[in-house]
């Protein structure tokens, strides 16, 4: 088991939701999960051993002969322009190879094409303190990195902006040089990237009709990701002009894209390989200074070059989530009906654009998820300030609103004097439905969670009744499971996947997504498997290798399951066909009548007619030639009401229901989180301790956000560029965490499954909220609650 | 990575040459190296020689020495949480090993070099190019310090676990040079007036053992940090009853450790409170720092046996 989280006794009841008796009973042979393929029955993680004990390859780990070194010269100033870049001292130092500045690649790009600013090293100008100036190359790490203080950069430094005021401030000095040329004609701020503002319904009708209106500030904090392993490729020219790259990436088709642009190359004459990769969360989705100079110096010196981060690096890289201010406005009525929503919400980006355009949609457009709603409105907007840059972080850019949303719910429903979890019951959004901004809802089983995770928590004899000092707290949400939308225009399938089938009876499966330890590999192995009537084991899955497995868009938005998932069921199913059609021509019965089980193909209820599989496909090649197929996803066309919805809508949404427990001391402002209880419904379960894992990941970064976690600058300087200081929770304050797996059979996901990877993580910062809330009478409405602030928000209200 | 700079290295296996190569310029004594190799990662300091012990096994002994524990400097904190006198007769030293790092950080980190831990502050441990931004500080690299802007000396904290139980349990450093061997109460071995300079050992000098007295009222451990492991103090109290009155010695706030007396035990807490104000060496915030000071002490006290 996976099992940080299951400390103090904690029981992980998921077991006893998807047993195999529990699946095999009840449910047809064919088409469904079944215990005995594996999956169900929960075999082990296939990458499971080989990380545990240290075999698996990482990027860092890859050495080739007359491999070179690479290191950066950072930024020591927020925000300066660059004069001069001197590097002949560098240049001349025994050992140094070849140094890169700005100048070198000075292709703008960024994974959104309308907001493409920035540069694998800084061009003309630094934007935050710690921005890749220079890049040396050399025969060791030692040398590259002795060789980094020979570079001499003369900079003028710049006035700076760090805040969200001194950002939207219209005096405030140009961060991007472009902008400033646009709010000089407006009179705006020239450091805003992207202001939305939607409205739906008639909100203030909806204000009008409601027996109380509440108006509140929140502020969630920016936070970074704190991947196992730092970023790292390495990149080797190639016979006939071609460039290899290995990196530790999320996703290899946009990073092969971007580095065919950046280098000017033909993509073709790239091939882009994801070796094991520890861990992303969102930080590994962009395109790096690591991918793009490696590459550029492993063409220019003609042989391999290596560049990774220390770990200090990884806090410059960044992309973590933005720190959020929010205003909520709220209508209910008595009965704790939601009559109407209004959202601000103002994030700080930092520099770079990075998916800040993403971002400040997502900040709005999941606020009418997981309640009905029919009138709501938002805007938001997200800066550049001179900070490293946010990007996607687990629960990306839902995560601040929804804390924000929920815990001001349970404010509301505590002033009115009804049962937060009751009031979530009412609000409940139901299946098939679409909400007042155009999202499409098919199958919905937040009622299950609710109502799950209240008794399996006793949430309703806890609340209020624990004393002093201890309380329970409830939040609800909801998830994408991948965008409707590709990141970069284009009309071909999201996902594509390749299978492949050999005599010995081996199945390979080919695809372009990256596991990068959600466990994207099993699931592939295991949709592919269920369809042929095989084992997981049966499944060579070859991933993320752009020469080798069709495109897959990546990584990100809990996608895979959803979209990777389908296209492999329809490969299978296309073998499936061929398969059937072979073996009931020899059999003489209706291939309609056939059933794949048990590495066998055999007549439904006359199991001793039949095949076995590697017969079946000896008869399959003999009937038609080369056995194989390829699937694909593209998402349904959704009519969007609203024109400008094109960044938000999914094709389906996850549910989560949470009860966090906590206790306060009450003289120290110490807050531990006991129990978490987390219902989720993904549709369908394919692997239940996977699924486990998964919900228990999220929580733990829910609990590091809530109580320890943040990216605090003091002047633009990182206030802790290290694990010490960067504190994560570890084993001793991580709850005992419970997760429920709810299933709603979701109509068009494989098997009925949705997203489980970011889901959960949503509702896990306001349940704390409000647990500290009923253990204390504080209402803390900015994490993280370390004790000085838990202390100052009990001193205000008389406690202590 | 994190590189190491270039280093000589040497063990001698005799403590005439330890003392010998110990006193040669730009020699550092290397223990388990868990404070010394990652602060030369971090290039805050360049010894050119580092000097081990590791041929030295009587140097990591444990033994008992009449009324004394007597412990090797180089032993582990492993070894000295796990010998049965210390379990036995001196929990608290055991309960303050504990505190340290990690499981896996005591088993490498040695007693003697828990004594000779550096200063710590959140602009000092940090990496290079962090601290080049910053402009340095007195303690490295730099003419100004970012705790107190005018003051002109350094507030760097002291922040080994083990040492306020010591210097409450009236342990002694035994330090030997190349002039001979000395014996300093614990509670001497520190100076609070900068944090450049808060060890008195003369340069050459080595800590070669930490006699313990095995007898006297037991002490409390109290260490108090936002995460249970990995992390350093953000305050160290350590406590002990006399008669009626009590005595704390109080950590993680200045250059060396603060000792507060009172005659009677319940005005420690108070006392301590007034006497030591925490500074902002800390991520951790000071206000809060400095309302623990009262609450720590007094839980101390309260977990304390009247003698
Ligand atoms: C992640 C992490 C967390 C940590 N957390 C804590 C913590 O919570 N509390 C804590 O107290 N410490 C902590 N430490 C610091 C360190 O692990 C301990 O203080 C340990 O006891 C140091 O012992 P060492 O043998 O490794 O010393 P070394 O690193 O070998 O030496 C430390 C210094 O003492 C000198 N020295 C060592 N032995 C002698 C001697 N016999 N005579 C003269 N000089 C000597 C060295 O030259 C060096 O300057 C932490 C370290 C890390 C890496
Ligand atoms: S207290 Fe001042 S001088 Fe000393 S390390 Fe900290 S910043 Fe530097």
């Amino acid at each position: 088991m996976s099992g940080a989280g299951h400390r103090g006794g904690g029981v992980t009841d998921f077991s006893t939701y998807l047993g195999p008796e529990d699946t095999l009973a009840g449910r047809p042979a064919e088409g469904g999960i079944v215990g005995r393929s594996g999956l169900a029955s929960g075999t082990g993680k296939v990458d499971g051993p080989p990380k545990v004990t240290g075999a698996a390859v990482y990027t860092a780990d890859l050495r080739l002969p007359r491999m070179a070194h690479a290191k950066l010269l950072r930024s020591p100033h927020a925000h300066a322009r660059i004069l001069a870049i001197d590097a002949a001292e560098a240049l001349a130092m025994p050992g140094v190879l070849a140094v890169l500045t700005g100048a070198d690649l000075p292709g703008r790009h960024g994974p959104i094409p309308v907001a493409r600013d920035e540069t694998a090293l800084a061009v003309d100008k630094v934007r935050y303190r710690g921005e890749p100036v220079a890049c040396v190359a050399a025969v060791d790490e030692a040398t590259a990195r002795e060789a980094l203080a020979r570079v001499r950069v003369d900079y003028e430094p710049l006035p700076a902006v760090f805040t969200l005021d001194e950002a939207l401030d219209p005096g405030s000095p140009a961060i991007h040089e472009h902008l400033a040329r646009k709010a000089a004609r407006t009179g705006r701020s020239p450091n805003v990237l992207r202001r939305v503002h939607q409205s739906f319904g008639d909100p203030d009708a909806g204000f009008a009709e409601a027996d109380l209106v509440m108006e509140e500030s929140y502020f969630y904090p920016g936070s970074t990701h704190v991947p196992l392993e730092p970023h790292a490729a390495l990149a080797a020219p190639e016979p006939g002009g071609r460039l290899r790259v290995w990196t530790s990436t999320q996703n290899p088709h946009s990073v092969h894209r971007t580095i065919a642009a950046v280098l000017g190359l033909d993509p073709a004459a790239v091939r882009l390989t994801k070796p094991e990769v520890g861990g992303g969360y969102g930080g590994k989705c962009d395109t790096f200074v690591t991918e793009l100079c490696a590459s550029a110096l492993a063409l220019r010196l003609g042989r391999p070059v290596r560049l990774a981060l220390e770990r200090e690096e990884v806090f410059y890289a960044h992309r973590g989530r933005h720190p959020t201010r929010m205003r909520v406005k709220m209508g209910l009525k008595a009965d704790g009906r939601i009559t109407a929503l209004e959202l601000e919400a103002l994030a700080n980006g930092g520099a770079y654009a990075s998916y800040g355009v993403v971002t400040a949609y997502y900040l709005g457009v999941f606020g009418t998820l997981p309640y009905r709603l029919d009138h709501y409105r938002f805007t938001a907007t997200r800066v550049y300030t001179n900070l490293p840059p946010c990007g996607p972080k687990r629960g990306h850019g839902a995560i601040q609103p929804r804390f924000a949303i929920e815990l001001h719910l349970d404010r509301m429903a505590h002033a009115l004097g009804l049962d937060p979890a009751e009031v979530r019951l009412r609000n409940a959004v139901e299946p098939n439905t679409v909400t007042v901004n155009g999202l499409r809802v098919t199958s919905v089983g937040l009622r299950e969670c609710v109502e799950r995770v209240v008794e399996a928590s006793g949430y309703r004899d806890k609340r209020g009744r624990l004393g002093p000092g201890r309380g329970v707290g409830l939040a609800a949400s909801a998830y994408m499971s991948g965008a409707l939308h590709p990141t970069y225009a284009n009309e071909g399938p999201h996902s594509m996947v390749q299978v492949k089938v050999d005599r010995s009876g081996r199945v390979t499966i080919l695809s372009g997504t990256a596991d990068i330890g959600q466990g994207s590999n099993h699931m592939l192995a295991t949709v592919v498997a269920e369809r042929l009537g095989i084992e997981p084991a049966d499944c060579t899955v070859v991933e993320a290798d752009t020469d080798l497995t069709p495109v897959d868009l990546g990584s990100y938005s809990s996608r895979v399951t959803f979209m990777a998932g389908n296209a492999a069921l329809q490969a299978a199913e296309r073998v499936r066909k061929r398969l059937v059609s072979a073996v009931s021509a020899e059999l003489g019965c209706d291939p309609a009548d056939l059933v794949l089980r048990g590495r066998r193909v055999f007549v439904r209820d006359e199991p001793d007619r039949g095949v076995d599989w590697r017969r079946a496909i000896a008869l399959a090649e003999a009937e038609a030639g080369a056995l194989g197929a390829m699937g694909s996803y593209r998402p349904p066309r959704i009519g969007n009401r609203f024109r400008r919805q094109s960044v938000g809508p999914s094709p389906a949404y996850s549910f989560t229901a949470q009860v966090a427990e906590v206790s306060v001391d009450l003289e120290t402002g110490e807050v531990r989180v006991e129990h978490v209880w987390c219902a989720h419904d993904l549709g369908r379960v394919l692997h239940p301790e996977i699924a486990a894992g998964q919900i228990e990941g999220c929580v733990y970064m829910g609990v590091g956000e809530a109580l320890l976690e943040e990216q605090a600058y003091r002047d633009g300087l990182l206030r802790a560029p290290s694990l010490l200081e960067y504190r994560v929770p570890t084993v001793h304050e991580t709850p005992a965490i419970h997760p429920i797996l709810v299933e709603s059979h979701d109509p068009e996901g494989p098997f009925g499954a949705k997203e489980v990877g970011e889901g959960p993580q949503l509702g896990t910062v306001p349940a704390i909220a409000a647990a500290i809330h009923d253990a204390t009478g504080a209402w803390l409405t900015a994490p993280p609650y370390t004790p000085d602030k838990v202390l100052a928000a009990l001193r205000r209200r008389g406690v202590r | 990575m994190l590189p190491l700079p270039r280093f000589a290295w040497q063990a001698p296996d005799t403590l005439h040459g330890l003392l010998d190569a110990a006193a040669r310029p730009g020699a550092r004594i290397l223990a388990g190296g868990t404070d010394l190799l990652p602060s030369m990662k971090h290039r805050l300091h360049r010894p050119s020689l580092l000097v081990s012990a590791r041929r030295l096994p009587e140097l990591a002994a444990i033994y008992e020495d009449g009324d004394d524990l007597c412990i090797g400097a180089f032993a582990t904190l492993r070894a000295v949480r796990r010998h049965p006198v210390v379990r036995a007769e001196l929990p608290a030293l055991a309960d303050a090993c504990a505190t340290v790092a990690t499981p896996t950080i005591q088993a490498m980190g040695t007693l003697g070099g828990n004594l000779c831990l550096d200063t710590r502050c959140a602009f000092y441990n940090q990496p290079e190019g962090w601290r080049q931004a910053l402009g340095g500080c007195l303690k490295a690299d730099g003419d100004v310090c970012h705790v107190a802007r005018k003051g002109a000396g350094c507030y760097a904290a002291h922040s080994a676990d083990t040492v306020p139980v010591l210097w409450l349990l009236g342990a002694r450093a035994r330090i030997a040079g190349r002039r001979g061997t000395r014996e300093v109460p614990v509670s001497e071995l520190y100076d609070g007036a900068d944090g450049r300079r808060w060890l008195r050992l003369e340069p050459g000098e080595v800590l070669t053992h930490v006699l313990v007295p095995r007898r006297g009222a037991p002490v409390v451990h109290h260490k108090v940090r936002l995460r249970a492991s990995i992390d350093y103090a953000a305050l160290l109290v350590a406590v002990r009853r006399e008669g009626s009155g009590a005595r704390a010695v109080i950590s993680a706030v200045g250059p060396a450790p603060v000792e507060v007396r009172a005659a009677r035990a319940e005005e420690l807490p108070d006392l301590a409170h007034a006497r030591v104000k925490p500074l902002g060496t800390h991520v951790v915030s000071t206000a809060w720092r400095r309302h623990m000071v009262r609450v720590a002490v007094r839980r101390a006290l309260d977990a304390c046996p009247v003698p």
